[in-house]
């Protein structure tokens, strides 16, 4: 048997939203009497009707000695005095300042929401931002490929400069090799050449050409006085 | 009515009902109810910020294990306030004139931190009763002493805020008399008592919110020792 009669599981239980707080609380006159006693009262006895009523009361009381004037009623009066004094002179300031904390609760709440809905919006703008990017991809990869390319060329170059390089030098070598084999073949020959003349050359003949060119010498000579 | 001096004193009752357990309760029916939104009202937001500062303030100066005397010591806080400042009021009855009252609560509570300090760390309660650097002849006066006051505490607690609340309604009482039997044969000095009457209102409101805080001070004061 089910002892509870109420529909279970109809509605989806919440308690939010919360129909919103009234904003003032009600309308109060010296603050201690609802305005509503006053408009009931209105109809009949007009604007002095509840003051009247008040001030009738209040001398009823103390004519009849219902409430009796002793020392409660001095120290009454000056409590209540001071509990005006102060509600008047802080009232504002302390409505203010809950206010104040009320606010702050509310901002940090609010900054909090705010700043989630800004990551977000960031997070959107870049994601955008990188699908403009993903179109430009091609181009990248373009001249990194032209890049690459160059990079392969110069090497290539370089490579074949060394190699005409290594093989001249080579080349030369042989050259070098075949002049200086030449000219010392030629030095050779020349040297012999004149060793051999030298050594033909005898004694006689070393003399008969020393007395000729002292002739001719002496020829010379006489046509070079002459001259003179 | 004519009032004595001491009415004001006496365990209200109507027609023979006793009225202590309602005039005790009532302040509590003056705090606002928590209600299910997270922002309800000026009052609520004022009480909130205000059992946070009493509670952080309390709870400062004690470790962990004595954050379990928060809930305890905040909500005896609100209740000596309420009850000294509602006292204040003409006609009303304050409960913690009656010094029964005041060693219910000062009593267990100090019992209690005395017992948490002998049962977990028994040395350091029991070294508390001697101050550091005393000269060694003079430890057994000491200890006496420290005894004696430490056994005194509770009783001292209740009484002086027994004392304070009642010399002060009774000053009250006093000079507001005085100010009524003046004013029909000498007027000015009635008016002059009635300035003295003015300020030693304002110092009643302030011994009210006094004395309820040094009671919860001490009571903490108390806990740091022991726990």
């Amino acid at each position: 048997v089910l002892h509870t009669t109420r529909p279970l599981h109809t509605t989806q239980q919440s308690l939010a939203p919360v129909p919103p707080l009234p904003e003032k609380g009600g309308e109060v006159r010296h603050g201690l009497i609802p305005e509503e006693f006053f408009q009931f009262l209105y109809p009949k006895t007009g604007v002095t009707g509840p003051y009247m009523l008040g001030t009738g009361l209040l001398l009823y009381l103390l004519s009849k000695e219902i409430y009796v004037i002793n020392h409660e009623t001095v120290a009454a009066a000056c409590i209540l005095t001071i509990i005006i004094y102060g509600i008047k002179k802080f009232g504002a300031d302390v409505a203010a300042f809950a206010d104040k904390l009320n606010e702050e609760k509310m901002a940090t709440a609010l900054a909090m929401k705010n700043e989630s809905i800004q990551t977000l919006q960031r997070a959107i703008e870049e994601e955008k931002k990188e699908q403009w990017r993903l179109e430009g991809r091609s181009y990248l990869f373009e001249a990194k490929r032209n890049n690459i390319a160059m990079l392969l060329e110069a090497n290539y170059r370089e490579r074949l400069l060394t190699v005409y390089n290594e093989v001249k030098k080579r080349l030369d070598y042989q050259v070098a090799m075949q002049t200086l084999k030449r000219q010392k073949e030629q030095d050779y020959m020349i040297q012999w050449v004149e060793k051999n003349v030298v050594q033909s050359i005898t004694p006689q003949q070393q003399k008969e050409s020393i007395a000729k060119c002292i002739l001719d010498l002496k020829a010379l000579s006489k046509s070079a006085h002459a001259a003179v | 009515m004519n009032l004595s001096f001491f009415d004001q004193f006496s365990s209200p009752s109507l027609l023979g009902i006793p009225l202590v357990l309602i005039a005790t309760m009532f302040p509590a029916l003056l705090l606002p109810s928590p209600s299910n939104r997270w922002i309800a009202s000026r009052l609520s937001t004022l009480q909130l910020w205000f059992v946070n500062m009493v509670t952080k303030q309390l709870m400062l100066p004690l470790d962990k294990k004595g954050h379990k005397w928060a809930l305890i010591l905040t909500s005896l806080m609100i209740f000596l306030l309420l009850t000294n400042l509602l006292g204040l009021l003409p006609y009303t009855f304050t409960p913690t004139t009656q010094l029964s009252m005041n060693l219910a609560l000062a009593f267990p509570l100090w019992f209690a931190t005395l017992l948490v300090g002998l049962r977990n760390q028994p040395t350091i309660s029991l070294g508390h009763l001697l101050p550091e650097g005393t000269p060694t002849p003079l430890i057994p006066a000491l200890i006496m002493i420290e005894t004696t006051s430490l056994l005194i505490r509770p009783l001292a607690l209740g009484v002086r805020l027994t004392a304070n609340l009642t010399a002060g309604h009774l000053l009250i009482q006093l000079i507001s008399t005085a100010t009524m039997a003046l004013s029909s044969t000498m007027p000015a000095v009635s008016l002059l008592t009635l300035l003295v009457l003015f300020l030693l209102t304002i110092l009643e409101v302030a011994v009210a919110m006094i004395q309820a805080y040094v009671f919860v001070l001490l009571l903490s004061l108390y806990l740091q020792e022991n726990i």
